[in-house]
């Protein structure tokens, strides 16, 4: 069984949400976690807690960097931060894969520093997931989206990496044997989107292996046109942060209702099964995270404001990219390409 | 006699060092009894002993307490105390056997008594059970035996062993033993042989420690409230280590136990290492007692030595150490001054429950 470093002072709600995810995961899954931060505090959760502790072991740092703190300043500040500490421990071999919910930049920031880059890859891409529409039985309900926030603008060779980084994911974690992939663009045409992404289209069709599915446009996301979207970093985080603004209107909105009017309760009390899904389609604290594609190890970045569940499929989930030695598919993907 | 044996001295001096009596629970402590539906209690009869699967390390555990205390020029005695009913005696007796693990009496509930009297919801009762026949086994002993006792938290073992152990010591009166009896409902006639039982026996500060062994990995601050007497652990070897450290077993034990863990039940020595650093972390086991153990353990081929030079943790283990015992001193200088608090029973059963009503929810 892998074993996962987890940043324990990393996320909104840490580290109270991530030292129970941890202590969830010890008790469904054989998974050996290091959780790195405070030893006192870890411990005073994990007593409040159901665990197994033969899975979980605290490596001590009393240094973290904040979700509002500058990743280079606060670098240069700290000696021991959570998050450097816990990628040098995948650096050195004693920890597999890497779980943080914490600030992103500091994260990107520490993988760079302790991690190398794959061979051949230009940049690395922060991948996430969303819901989309299920065509079929079996299909996964959640495709990837690259990047959404490690870049801002992109050559086009850096997309075209992105296609496969993402595709060679999918193939591991979602299990499809040929993910379809889609470029993001502003018409299906592929003159469309002006000279990067039209080179990148040019490219993408031109690779043999990858099922490149063309151009699609904004309303194609959510309905399941493509398992891996590709995307500059600025547009891909601009949808991401579009898609939880939608999902906290939806529910501010159906709380507000219910709120006011009997018939709304009455609505929503009768429609109460799919919404109950609905919501935990869109809820992003559930969701196990996403990788930083493109690094030699494995990362996982959950979101922020991550609760336990997420934590806990965020350390499934990288055990799951570990074991399908998902950077090597990424490796021998890039070498083929070349 | 070496310091390991720091527990087994508690005699040195005295022309006859007191005996030492351990007391274990039967389902879940000693045995992985599966009973949680009706389809798996109904099996339980027409299981043999060869079905009777033991919990990983208890065998080597129990196994080492008597040539341990002999060791130390102390006589030891080991009893099993059982809320199952008397009809599978006959093949836990054979189990025990097959095991080769030391007995010198075993208890088991009449469950019949209770059938014949159509009271069918005291059939899960083992406070009142188990109080009576702690005292009843208690006025057997001679006035100064010491007793460790070894229960798990699928019931109320830890309440019932410390409600024991503070009537033993008169640190509850007959009253207060009365209210807990009244509040978990034990029969009339099990309370009132329990109030005579505990009125008569010889007062003694018997009980050294309380473990229980956490099959249901109930959170350890469950176990706060009934002081430092009970430990609570997730499995053998943690229970072997404070064993060990207490001067009850030595260290070959603690490996013999370890050894089973890997052997039995394919602990890594990952899990070996985690779990002594959990039961430190915990203030059960002081960080010189965690080096030796885990050097040995290394020793034994167990644990690779790489598991003694993380990066700064000789430095974290010494300052915890060194906190642990400025606490120590601290709660003994208390002690001293102030006499220490005694358990609030009531606090510990509204506890209790709350945490049952959430297990359901769950």
């Amino acid at each position: 069984m892998p074993t996962i470093a987890v940043d324990a002072a990393g996320g909104d709600h840490a580290p109270e949400a991530v030292v129970r995810g941890v202590a969830q995961a010890s008790l469904e899954t054989g998974i050996q976690c290091l959780l790195v931060g405070e030893e006192d505090r870890i411990q005073a959760i994990l007593d409040r807690a159901t665990y197994n502790p033969e899975l979980i072991s605290i490596v001590h740092t009393r240094e973290k960097i904040g979700m509002d703190e500058d990743p280079r300043l606060a670098f240069r500040a700290k000696r021991d931060p959570s998050i450097l500490v816990a990628a040098q421990l995948v650096a050195d071999g004693k920890a597999d894969a890497l779980v943080s919910a914490g600030n992103t930049g500091a994260c990107v920031l520490a993988c760079a520093r302790t991690f190398h880059v794959i061979p051949g890859i230009r940049r690395t891409a922060l991948a996430s997931v969303y819901p989309r529409q299920v065509r079929h039985p079996g299909q996964d309900p959640l495709a990837i989206v690259l990047d959404v926030g490690a870049t801002i603008r992109c050559e086009p060779i850096e997309l075209v990496q992105f296609a496969l980084m993402g595709s060679a994911y999918a193939r591991r974690i979602s299990k499809i044997a040929a993910p379809r992939v889609g470029l993001l663009n502003m018409g299906r045409e592929e003159t469309k989107g002006g000279e990067v992404l039209v080179e990148a289209h040019r490219r993408l069709r031109s690779i043999e292996g990858l099922n490149f599915v063309g151009n699609i446009e904004g309303n194609d996301l959510a309905t399941g046109e493509a398992d891996v979207i590709v995307c500059e970093g600025l547009v891909g985080n601009a949808i991401l942060k579009m898609v939880e603004g939608l999902a906290d209107v939806f529910r501010n909105v159906t709380e507000a209702g219910a709120r006011g009017s009997l018939r709304w309760r009455l609505g929503l009390a009768l429609l109460g099964a799919p919404l109950r899904r609905l919501r935990q389609l869109t809820d992003y604290t559930r969701y196990g995270g996403a990788p930083i594609l493109g690094f030699d190890r494995v990362f996982i970045k959950c979101h922020g404001r991550s609760g336990e569940s997420a934590i806990r499929n965020a350390v499934k989930v990288a055990a799951k990219a570990v074991r399908d030695e998902v950077p090597r598919e990424i490796a021998q993907a890039v070498a083929e390409m070349a | 006699m070496g310091p390991r044996f720091a527990g087994l001295r508690a005699g040195s001096g005295r022309h006859r060092p007191p005996l030492l009596v351990y007391r274990w629970d039967l389902d879940k402590t000693y045995l992985r009894t599966e009973f949680d539906t009706v389809r798996q209690l109904l099996r339980v009869p027409f299981e043999g002993p060869e079905d009777k699967v033991d919990v990983p390390g208890v065998v080597e555990l129990i196994r080492a307490l008597k040539p341990c205390a002999e060791a130390g020029g102390r006589t030891a005695r080991i009893y099993f105390l059982s809320a199952s009913p008397p009809q599978i005696g006959k093949v836990i007796r054979a189990k025990l056997a097959l095991d080769a693990v030391p007995l010198d009496g075993i208890v088991f509930k009449n469950q019949l008594h209770y059938l014949v009297r159509g009271k069918f919801n005291k059939l899960r009762e083992q406070v009142g059970f188990k109080l009576a026949e702690l005292f009843r086994s208690r006025h057997a002993l001679p006035a100064d035996a010491e007793e460790v006792l070894f229960g798990d938290d699928g019931e109320s073992d830890a309440i019932t062993y410390s409600v024991y152990a503070d009537t033993l010591a008169r640190r509850i009166d007959l009253g207060e033993l009365r209210a807990v009896l009244s509040r978990v409902r034990v029969d009339s006639r099990v309370a009132e042989e329990v109030l005579t039982l505990a009125s008569t026996v010889t007062p003694a500060d018997a009980v050294r420690k309380i473990f229980v062994n956490l099959d249901r990995r109930t959170p350890p601050v469950s176990f706060h409230r009934l002081g430092e007497r009970v430990v609570p652990t997730f499995n053998y070897l943690q229970t072997a280590a404070v064993l060990h450290t207490d001067g009850y077993i030595d260290l070959a034990a603690v490996v013999r136990v370890a050894r089973s863990l890997v052997e039995g039940a394919g602990y890594t020595a990952e899990r070996l290492a985690n779990s002594l650093a959990d039961l430190g972390r915990r203030g059960h086991l002081g960080a010189a007692g965690e080096r030796t153990i885990r050097a040995q353990l290394a020793q034994a081929g167990l644990l690779p030595p790489s598991f003694r030079d993380r990066r700064g943790e000789r430095w974290r283990l010494r300052a915890r150490e060194g906190l642990r015992l400025l606490r120590g001193r601290f709660r003994r200088l208390r002690a001293e001054v102030t006499r220490p608090e005694p358990v609030d029973y009531q606090v510990v059963l509204d506890d209790f429950e709350d945490a049952r009503r959430l297990r359901r929810a769950e």
